[in-house]
């Protein structure tokens, strides 16, 4: 395989990965308001904690995808 | 250099002569793209972040202190409703006995339906999924939920009115 041709094909997989963990992040948005209805606090704490982990291992993924 | 052949800003001369824009040219590359998604990440785990803190702001045992009502107007046996710590909040007393009343938030820890009081059973009971809760307690009994009813702590004071204090849990 060419280069390039890796090349193209690892930023499509980081933009793939960013894609899921963006998703997963709708999820945990969800757990939060269901956290949220039932006062439950721990639950709440956890799911934020989780989110800003996702949040920056996006951020990082997002230096190596090629211009 | 003539006027003709002088270039306008940065703009080249050919593209202001022939300005002709490729399809392509209004695409978003792959990088902006993902750079608009970690932008929507981080916007989600700042929500989550903010839902976690206004969770742990508005605990169910943490309002002022006031009356909820007179003891003589609660019989033994007999629950109350009322709303604490904010009129959204529902909750619920019950009297046990001439001098032993408690309260719990109404909602169920499950799924956050309101529960009720099934004296025949002697328990906290949530119709929608069945959840049961210890009458003293509110500690589950069966049923979905996995953490006891909020307790309010009440108190019944020398005036006759059985107060909210408002304690942290």
């Amino acid at each position: 395989m060419r280069t390039s041709e890796r090349g193209r094909r690892t930023s499509s997989a980081v933009s793939l990965y960013v894609i899921i963990l963006v998703a997963f992040q709708v999820f945990l948005l969800t757990v939060a308001v269901e956290a949220f209805q039932t006062d439950h606090e721990s639950l709440a704490w956890s799911s934020a904690a989780v989110s800003v982990v996702l949040a920056g291992a996006a951020a990082a993924f997002l230096r190596y995808l090629r211009p | 250099m003539s006027e003709i052949d002088t270039p306008a800003g940065d703009q080249p001369i050919w593209e202001r002569d022939f300005p002709y824009e490729a399809v392509a040219e209004e695409e978003v590359t792959r990088r902006e793209f993902t750079r608009y998604l970690v932008l929507g990440a981080g916007t989600m785990a700042a929500a989550n972040v903010g839902l976690a803190v206004w969770t742990q702001l508005r605990s169910i045992n943490t309002g002022e202190p006031r009356a909820i009502v007179a003891l003589a107007d609660v019989a033994v046996g007999d629950s109350y409703l009322f709303r604490y710590p904010a009129e959204r909040d529902p909750a619920v007393l019950l009297r046990l006995d001439e001098r032993e009343v408690v309260a719990f938030s109404q909602k169920c820890t499950h799924l956050g339906c309101v529960v009720y009081y099934q004296a025949e059973e002697e328990r906290w009971h949530c119709p929608c999924h069945e959840g049961n809760f210890n009458t003293r307690t509110g500690a589950v009994l069966s049923g979905p939920p996995t953490r006891p009813l909020g307790r309010i702590d009440v108190e019944i004071r020398d005036d006759g009115q059985i107060w909210a204090v408002g304690r942290r849990q």
